[in-house]
């Protein structure tokens, strides 16, 4: 009897003092989000009102920012080229990083080490200076403003970042576990694909994630292979059409990023649950 | 088939599989690639109608040649890169809008245009002394002047009327008003930071104080001398008595919204904030108004971004694109574009200052005359490489900052000169041959 | 696809673009004109100027201090990740949308939120009487621009840690848990002895991405200060760019952000090394 009493009494301080630790995180990653909201829904002469209070919306919501964002700029276009773009350089690079990182993590060849130190230690050059011998390399593939150019250049930082990543998570899977299943039999690909991949999944889901986002945010490559607003990403052409020399469009420049991340987050926290949650719901028992 | 064609093709099809199997897809239908294309390049103007005009006017053009035209816009500072991979990879838009320093920098990769500004120059009554200021390299004319935008006083005159001030003349006048209008709970504001307009005014005031940076020769460093210390000292002064300290934090757009929200007084800056304010109809805007940008014992000057038009020597379209100007240049065209773009778009031939806009609106009517005292960033020298890496690295501003965070004076110009003599050197090493 | 292809590929979109990187920086190459050799002149000029010394002391700290943070937030926020929460899904959300929302839009957003006249930061803190008006002169005076960036960084950069490391830790078998369990190790002790040794491989290639990410950033600075107050925001990427780009020196500007290419090169190579080994 005692003993439980005991054991919940702990349940509840220990639940309070995960909510009270969660809670600072939650609220410091969702304020400048809940900013832009408002910003995105306030009109401007509240906005530029030195007496208004900053976090509110005193004058009414308007979706007049929202408007703008989808009627006068290509608004819709450029989203579907990123999603385009993302999704398949995402995919490609995920499955030379699995079998890249896999070899790194486990295969024990001379060339296989230097082989992916090289390939990191390009990752070390930024993008910045990166893209100028990449829009001649563009100019070659006759890829110039076409989001293939896009496409076929995302892998070059998409890759080695994957494949480091997921080395990591292949690294965390006890050695014993493959061994067991070579011994009976099974062929390198065929440990791969049934017991490693699986093992792996929450960190190949990651991987996925933080890879897409990366292509989702890219800017430099996207600003310079790409002129035609048709062919634009949602980040360039967002940023082209609503911050004009000194005029910051505000509330749709906000609209923007809502509308540009909202979905994507809905995604991933599907994702996330998927994998993540139904594995973590037995691990710990409260 | 053109050759281009042929290597192209050839290219895609020698085997990078994934890249040429998506590309032959997405390749656009034979019919519309015969028709020549002339792309133009520019930055995203602050008023979207005058992007729109100009777009008419191309489709206006595409008809008339029987060619397509395409005007694409970005964000300014992005121009930086974009004309660096166009000239990375030789391949790109026809023409490109170019400011400042773009036309020396370039100047290898640049059609000549001596021919076109002789031409546009004797129709429309000679261009203004900036146009040879910014244009012309030792090699000739690398772009044709297109438009500039003039940085006049923008002052909320309810605030100076309430002071009992007239709006200022001088440098010294402002300092003198800034003062009564601090008190008043409304300060002046320049910037004094990493930004555009913290460069241009410095230039202004420097030279209305009769100081340069460089000599003419665009090598011989003259930012140390004591015109400049004035300058500094001036700048001390109107920060301790007459601004906040947020003007060492300001970006561009700050000085807007410093002169929106009713605080600021008096800012030196495009009329943008006023245009704005009348766009998103706030009731500030019938308070703002601009005087002439102020002068001083060095007599009026103001510095100011002159944008030309230049054609890359790789375009496929070079006579093309130079028709394109011309007629860019037409009168009624030219007029429709000042019109579109709500007063910004400053002519930089003579006879097009004869606009009724100026005269549409009160407010607007002193911006002609700015045409007799502007100058590209660099001045007396040419806007050449050694003034670019000045003006990006802030070099001015952080002069003024420094002093102001208590280095003395003297030590300031000094740390100042030492840039400029690393932007000069830089520059020789690798420029001597322009 | 044939190796010649695929080793066509590989050189033209990795090879060729690094070596011409390095190139740059060994030539006095500018926008307009291409450049010839020069050795190392141009590592000296920029180590010559004040502004790039400056540059290197900022990089430091702004990359030490946002990395040790997002370390320590970043295994600490997955640990509260991992332990069975209501409102999960939400709390996951949160978490993620930093990182998702487009860097560039959201530091656009963070500027709004220090803006000399709209901060939202200063309003709260001089309506709760914390500070006095007009409150910190956020992106105008040197330490507190940095503490700005910092702080941005850390926003966007910690959901990377903290995810990565949840899978990391949801990877690791239960079994291991239960036998900690069973030998008593109270809830330090398992993070120190089963979790924490267990986690290496993957917190040790998230710090090196995330070292890096952070040596190599460019919008927060870009956007917010621009390298001010009088450059003591400025990290090599920005003023690569500034001095590269926007100045058209692209030998001086690709000197300047591979300053670090040699040091981190190596700390990389270690660290691989170690990674592997372990």
């Amino acid at each position: 009897m005692q003993v439980g009493v005991r054991s919940r009494a702990e349940k509840i301080r220990s639940a309070a003092f995960g909510y009270a630790n969660v809670v600072p995180f939650v609220f410091f990653a969702l304020f400048p989000f809940y900013y832009m909201v408002i910003t995105s829904l306030k009109n401007d002469a509240e906005l530029y009102d030195l007496k208004s209070v900053p976090f509110l919306i005193q004058t009414g919501v308007i979706t007049d920012h929202y408007r703008y964002l989808f009627g006068k700029t290509e608004f819709f276009t450029w989203m579907k080229n990123s999603l385009i773009i993302s999704v398949v350089a995402t995919s490609v690079s995920l499955v030379i990083a699995i079998l890249a990182g896999y070899s790194l993590a486990r295969l024990r060849f001379r060339g296989v080490s230097s082989f992916g130190t090289a390939v990191f230690i390009t990752y070390l050059v930024p993008p910045t200076l990166l893209f100028l011998p990449l829009s001649q390399v563009v100019v070659w593939l006759g890829l110039s403003d076409t989001i293939w150019s896009l496409i076929v250049t995302y892998p070059t930082f998409l890759v080695p970042f994957s494949t480091w990543l997921l080395m990591g998570y292949f690294r965390t899977i006890p050695r014993e576990v493959e061994e067991c299943a070579l011994v009976d039999g099974a062929s390198r690909i065929q440990t791969l694909l049934r017991i490693v991949l699986p093992m792996a999944l929450p960190g190949i889901v990651c991987c996925t994630l933080f890879g897409f986002t990366l292509t989702w945010n890219e800017f430099t490559y996207a600003l310079t292979f790409v002129s035609q607003t048709a062919n634009k990403t949602a980040v360039v052409g967002v940023t082209a059409d609503l911050i004009r020399g000194d005029i910051y469009y505000w509330g749709s420049l906000m609209a923007g990023a809502v509308v540009a991340s909202l979905p994507i987050v809905i995604v991933y926290v599907w994702f996330l649950d998927y994998y993540v949650s139904g594995l973590t719901a037995g691990a710990v028992k409260g | 088939m053109s050759a281009a064609i042929t290597r192209r093709r050839f290219l895609k099809g020698s085997g990078i599989a994934l890249a040429s199997a998506s590309a032959v897809a997405l390749e656009r239908p034979p019919a519309i690639a015969q028709k020549r294309e002339l792309t133009l390049l520019t930055f995203n103007h602050f008023v979207p109608a005058s992007d729109d005009e100009l777009r008419r006017q191309g489709e206006a053009f595409a008809k008339q040649a029987g060619v397509t035209v395409r005007v694409d816009a970005i964000q300014a500072p992005q121009l930086f890169a974009k004309r660096a991979a166009q000239v990375a990879s030789q391949s790109g838009h026809d023409l490109i809008v170019t400011t400042a320093a773009d036309p020396f920098l370039y100047e290898q990769h640049l059609v000549d245009m001596g021919d076109l500004v002789d031409h546009l120059g004797g129709r429309y009554g000679g261009w203004y002394p900036f146009a040879r200021e910014t244009c012309l390299t030792a090699s000739g004319w690398r772009a044709v002047p297109w438009f500039w935008v003039a940085f006049v006083g923008s002052y909320n005159e309810a605030q100076f009327k309430k002071a009992g001030l007239q709006p200022p003349k001088t440098w010294d006048d402002l300092l003198k008003a800034g003062k009564i209008l601090k008190k008043q709970g409304n300060p002046v504001g320049i910037a004094i930071s990493h930004c555009t307009d913290a460069n241009i005014t410095f230039w202004s005031v420097l030279w209305c104080n009769g100081g340069r940076v460089l000599e003419t020769d665009g090598k011989t460093p003259a930012i140390n001398s004591d015109k400049a210390a004035q300058v500094v000292e001036w700048y001390k002064e109107l920060y301790r008595d007459a601004m906040e300290p947020e003007v060492l934090s300001w970006d561009n757009a700050s000085n807007n919204r410093f002169l929106l929200s009713g605080k600021g007084s008096w800012i030196h800056n495009p009329i943008s904030p006023y245009v704005a304010a009348v766009e998103k109809k706030l009731p500030i805007a019938d308070e703002i108004n601009h005087h002439n940008s102020p002068g001083g014992p060095g007599g009026i000057h103001s510095a100011t971004g002159v944008n030309s038009l230049g054609i890359w020597k790789f375009s496929k379209n070079i006579a093309l694109a130079k028709d394109f100007i011309k007629f860019l240049f037409l009168k009624e065209n030219y007029n429709a574009f000042i019109a579109a773009g709500s007063a910004f778009n400053q002519p930089p031939v003579k006879q097009f200052g004869e606009h009724p806009i100026w005269a549409s609106n009160p407010k607007y009517a002193m911006l002609p005359k700015e045409a007799e005292y502007v100058h590209e960033q660099g001045w007396p020298a040419k806007p050449n490489a050694a003034v670019q890496l000045i003006v990006v690295n802030f070099i001015l501003p952080d002069i003024v900052a420094k002093a102001i965070n208590g280095m003395p004076t003297k030590r300031a110009l000094a740390w100042g000169e030492d840039q400029v003599k690393l932007a000069v050197q830089g520059k020789l090493e690798t420029k001597g041959k322009s | 696809m044939a190796v010649g292809q695929r080793l066509l590929l590989i050189v033209g979109l990795v090879a060729y673009p690094f070596a011409m990187a390095i190139y740059f920086s060994l030539s006095d190459y500018w926008v307009g004109s291409p450049g010839r050799f020069i050795g190392l002149q141009n590592f000296r000029d920029v180590l010559g100027n004040e502004i790039f010394r400056q540059t290197v002391q900022n990089s430091f700290v702004f990359a030490g201090i946002a990395v040790a943070l997002k370390t320590v937030l970043g295994i600490w926020l997955a640990m509260l990740l991992f332990r069975p929460l209501r409102f999960k899904r939400l709390v996951r959300a949160a978490v993620l949308l930093p990182w998702v929302i487009p860097t560039a839009l959201s530091t656009l957003a963070w500027g709004w939120m220090f803006d000399s006249l709209y901060s939202v930061v200063n309003w709260t803190a001089i309506h709760l009487g914390i500070v006095s008006p007009p409150g910190p002169n956020w992106l105008g005076m040197p330490a507190y621009a940095m503490t700005a960036v910092i702080t941005v960084n850390v926003w966007r950069g910690l959901p990377f840690f903290a995810i990565t490391v949840l899978a990391g830790l949801v990877s690791i078998p239960r079994e291991y848990y239960e036998a900690a369990e069973v030998d008593g190790a109270g809830s330090w002790g398992g993070f120190r002895h089963v979790t924490l040794p267990l986690l290496k491989p993957v917190l040790a290639v998230v710090v090196l991405f995330s070292t890096i990410f952070t040596f190599s950033d460019f919008n927060i600075v870009q956007v917010l200060t621009r390298g001010g107050p009088v450059n003591t925001t400025h990290l090599f990427a920005t003023l690569a760019y500034q001095v590269g780009l926007s100045g058209g020196n692209l030998g001086q500007g690709a000197a300047i952000s591979l300053f670090l290419f040699p040091m981190l090169a190596a700390i990389v190579f270690v660290q691989l090394r170690y990674i592997r080994r372990e």
